[in-house]
């Protein structure tokens, strides 16, 4: 008769007590003091008492550094709401509106004059003055902090900022910079206490929020900041909470668990609850024309040719872009009216590649297409499309998706080596408002994100820099038909559309600077009133 | 006993080593994360500063040392992407994670054993092909689909849980868990009726019945008490892996766990967060492997003297 001891293997009987081990201990945690649940009904984005507006964003911020807003995931929440700059851009207009800074004015060739706001206070109690915005722009740019917003505004400039006086700064550079004051309205302004030696996470500023509470891993709470020097926001309370699929994001709008979800793509949206709009990015191939066959204009162009955008925008990106000619859309400053995108025409790019070939160019030699999973919605499908594209017009293409670190490789200098001929899928996105930001690091010959230009566009776009007003607008633009007529370092795809979810209980018109800095002031109830 | 112990702690400690260096040197065959820290146009001057204050300019064994010397003082570095201490970060998510796991397993472990039980008792009844089915299913579905469906049906169609979250009332569980749940449920219950229905079909059962036992005590009393250990190697196996982090529910549904954060630090090539992460869900596992050993080592007695010297 069989024992009723099992004679299993010891492994079985060695992980029979495991289990119970775990179960028990499991049970233990559930009951814990520690548990990370708890009992606020209200859920992770806060109840929908009308008073607190409630967003959902794609991921938590890395941190709330105010230097590093130039992030999209920091400056969506700091940018405007927490923190301040001197001057601001109209995302619609172009214009720039006085903010921090009163006014301004070229005094010298390479100085400019601020006139600061007075009976202004920081959210700490302490009075803003022009020493503070001295500090704020040197922290920034002259520190050895590394921001971000060093790098993508000023690159290696240096400043030399003054306070002349309590309502007085001075800026100078070291060569005439037409748009400083642009470039300027990049800088948030703290109080002079902000530590120098590290990057702050939570940040102090002049805006008509301030931090609450931030529960890592969960929420972060803003309330309004009863002292704000402009007009007070309409909820007294707003509350930050992210999810990283976008379908989530879309359903907390479609249930009211959330007033605003940013960064929604069509097919998880529900239509009633969107609201697209242009948001500056433009994607493109970045062809690199050092390796054969790219090192071949009539290869590069006829990849131009070869992609079909209008069939590309309306089946794989829901139509929510429109095809693009050039790297930077309309509204900014540079941007070419005149320039059409390259028509789709199979048939020449065909002609291209086998003229190419016919003078030697190696047209068979493997391109590597290397895109980065995320970056839009449909990216893999794009990618496909491209690749299926390119190889029908004579070329062999294959794809390499990547992450964030390892698309970095290729997008900025130094270029990795021996990895052959390239087509990055890039998308870039100008919040500044002008094509120096644009040219400076695409398209010059050693830009951090250009593989090589030629003498003449760089002498163009030094030209294009140094001018302002209507002569700078022409020169850029002439500059970027000079780029596709004579480089052809991009075959362009589409300036894209974002798609934001939106309440029906709220009002907010999203405008091309909405998904890097989205002023909560700027939203109000849809039945109006103040809280 | 003690030397039982010393034997199990050796044996078990020589895959921990090698998972910690293991993940220390591929985790930085995978680059510099300097370029995702840096401003784009930042200075050769700045990326060399930026890379010798994180100590990424050191060879691979330098480093190595340093991070073993601060391990063993408890210090596991500074987050790049946070600024935050990577310790209490880790700290922080570990405990969400055993939560989900915890829960997760223990209904999986009781639902198991109830259907597995019923269906083995009369094979090939209705009720066992029942189970057979919803079990071949759960154990099939992909659990970001099922995860995304639930949020649509039950979220936002029926309005009947919230969609995702950690604040609130119980109701916050049931998507989590019912998504993670689903799949160790369904590879137990198979589990759980293949073993009983042989226990069920021994002769001691055949005695027991003869002797008059009823069908509650034949399946608890006796068949199920000598079927549960394959279930329960089985559920260890899928609590280690829960343990590992549950990635898809923790992203979806917005829960702070362990397994979010060694994703992020991997894509965000933050070293020492990934490090801390893989070094505590390491020594857990270690540790409570150890722990189940001990325990069955004082149940059973030839375990004891299985061990080799």
């Amino acid at each position: 008769m069989k024992s009723s001891v099992p004679s299993s293997p010891r492994r079985e009987q060695g992980r029979a007590p495991s289990v119970l081990a775990l179960v028990t201990s499991g049970t233990m945690l559930l009951t814990s003091a520690c548990a990370v649940a708890n009992s606020d009904a209200a859920g992770d984005a806060g109840s929908a008492d009308g008073r607190t507006l409630r967003v959902v964003l794609t991921q938590e911020p890395p941190t709330l550094e105010p230097c590093e807003s130039s992030l999209t995931a920091t400056g969506v929440v700091v940018r405007s709401n927490i923190t301040e700059p001197l001057v601001e851009r109209d995302p619609t207009s172009g214009k720039l509106d006085p903010l921090l800074a009163t006014g301004w004015r070229q005094t010298k060739p390479t100085t400019w004059t601020f006139d600061i706001r007075s009976g202004v206070t920081f959210q700490n109690g302490q009075p803003f003055t022009a020493k503070d915005a001295a500090f704020s722009i040197d922290r920034a740019v002259n520190s050895d902090l590394a921001c971000n917003v060093d790098g993508y505004v000023f690159g290696d400039e240096k400043l030399d900022v003054r306070a002349v006086s309590p309502t007085r700064l001075t800026v100078t550079t070291e060569k005439t910079d037409p748009i400083l004051p642009l470039r300027l309205s990049f800088v948030e302004i703290v109080p002079r206490t902000t530590s120098t030696g590290a990057k702050v996470r939570i940040p102090i500023g002049t805006g008509p929020y301030a931090v609450k509470a931030w529960q890592t891993g969960v929420s972060i709470s803003l309330a309004r900041n009863e002292n704000y020097w402009g007009k007070a926001p309409a909820y007294p309370r707003a509350r930050y909470v992210w999810r990283s699929d976008a379908s989530v994001r879309a359903a907390m709008i479609d249930k009211g668990e959330a007033d605003i979800a940013t960064a929604l793509d069509h097919t998880s949206a529900d239509k009633g609850n969107t609201v697209a709009y242009p948001n500056n990015e433009t994607t493109a191939l970045r062809l690199d024309g050092r390796e054969a066959p790219l090192d071949d204009v009539r290869v590069r162009k006829a990849i131009g040719m070869a992609i079909d955008r209008k069939g590309i925008i309306d089946a794989l990106l829901g139509g929510l872009a429109r095809p693009a000619a050039q790297l930077v859309p309309p509204g900014v400053v540079g941007h070419n009216d005149d320039l059409a995108p390259t028509p789709y025409n199979v048939a020449a790019a065909r002609a291209l590649v086998k003229q190419a070939a016919a003078d030697g160019v190696p047209v068979h030699r493997r391109i590597t297409l290397v895109a980065r999973n995320g970056m839009f919605a449909g990216i893999s499908d794009v990618a496909e499309a491209l690749q299926y594209e390119m190889d029908r017009v004579g070329l062999n293409v294959r794809i390499r998706m990547a992450d964030t670190a390892t698309h970095l490789q290729y997008q900025l200098r130094p270029l990795p080596r021996d990895v052959g001929p390239v087509a990055l899928l890039i998308m870039h996105g100008n919040q500044a408002g002008d094509a120096a930001f644009t040219t400076s690091q695409y398209l010059v010959s050693d830009g951090p994100q250009s593989t090589f230009g030629t003498k003449e566009l760089d002498r163009r776009i030094a030209a294009a820099d140094a001018l302002s007003g209507k002569a700078r607008q022409k020169a850029f633009a002439e500059v970027l038909g000079y780029q596709n007529e004579t480089v052809a370092q991009y075959a362009y795809l589409a300036h894209m559309r974002g798609l934001l979810g939106l309440s029906p209980r709220v009002r907010y018109r999203p405008d091309s600077a909405t998904g890097d800095e989205m002023r909560l002031a700027g939203v109000s109830p849809a039945k109006a009133g103040r809280h | 006993m003690t030397s039982f112990l010393r034997r199990r702690i050796i044996s078990s400690a020589i895959p921990l080593v090698f998972v910690v260096l293991g993940v220390f040197c591929l985790a930085r065959l995978t680059g510099s994360p300097v370029d995702l820290y840096l401003p784009l146009s930042a200075t050769p001057q700045q990326r060399a500063e930026f890379s010798a204050a994180h100590g990424f300019d050191d060879s691979i064994p330098v480093q190595l040392w340093d991070y073993l010397t601060n391990a063993a003082r408890l210090d596991f570095g500074t987050s790049l992407r946070t600024g935050e201490s990577a310790g209490s970060m880790v700290l922080k998510a570990f405990p969400v994670t055993l939560q989900l796991a915890g829960m997760t397993m223990l209904l999986a472990i009781l639902g198991a054993l109830l259907v597995g039980s019923l269906a083995a008792y009369r094979p090939n009844s209705l009720i066992d092909r029942i189970a057979g089915l919803l079990s071949m299913t759960a154990a099939s579905i992909p659990d970001f689909w099922f995860a995304i469906v639930g949020v649509l049906v039950f979220g936002v169609g029926l309005d009947w849980l919230p969609t995702s979250g950690t604040l609130g009332g119980p109701e916050i569980w049931v998507l989590p868990i019912a998504t993670l749940l689903i799949r160790p449920f369904g590879v137990l219950v198979q589990v759980v009726r293949g073993s009983m229905v042989g226990a069920l079909s021994a002769p001691y059962v055949k005695v027991a019945r003869s002797k008059g036992a009823g069908p509650k005590r034949v399946v608890f009393g006796h068949a199920l008490r000598n079927s549960i250990t394959p279930v329960l190697t089985v559920a260890g196996d899928l609590t280690i892996g829960l343990v590992n982090g549950a990635v898809v529910v923790e992203t979806i549904f917005g829960w702070p766990g362990i397994g979010k954060l060694m994703i992020d630090s991997i894509l965000q090539r933050d070293f020492a967060v990934l490090q801390a992460a893989v070094l505590l869900t390491a020594v857990t596992i270690f540790a409570l492997n150890i722990l189940v050993d001990v325990c069955h080592a004082l149940i059973d007695p030839r375990v004891r003297q299985a061990v080799p010297a």
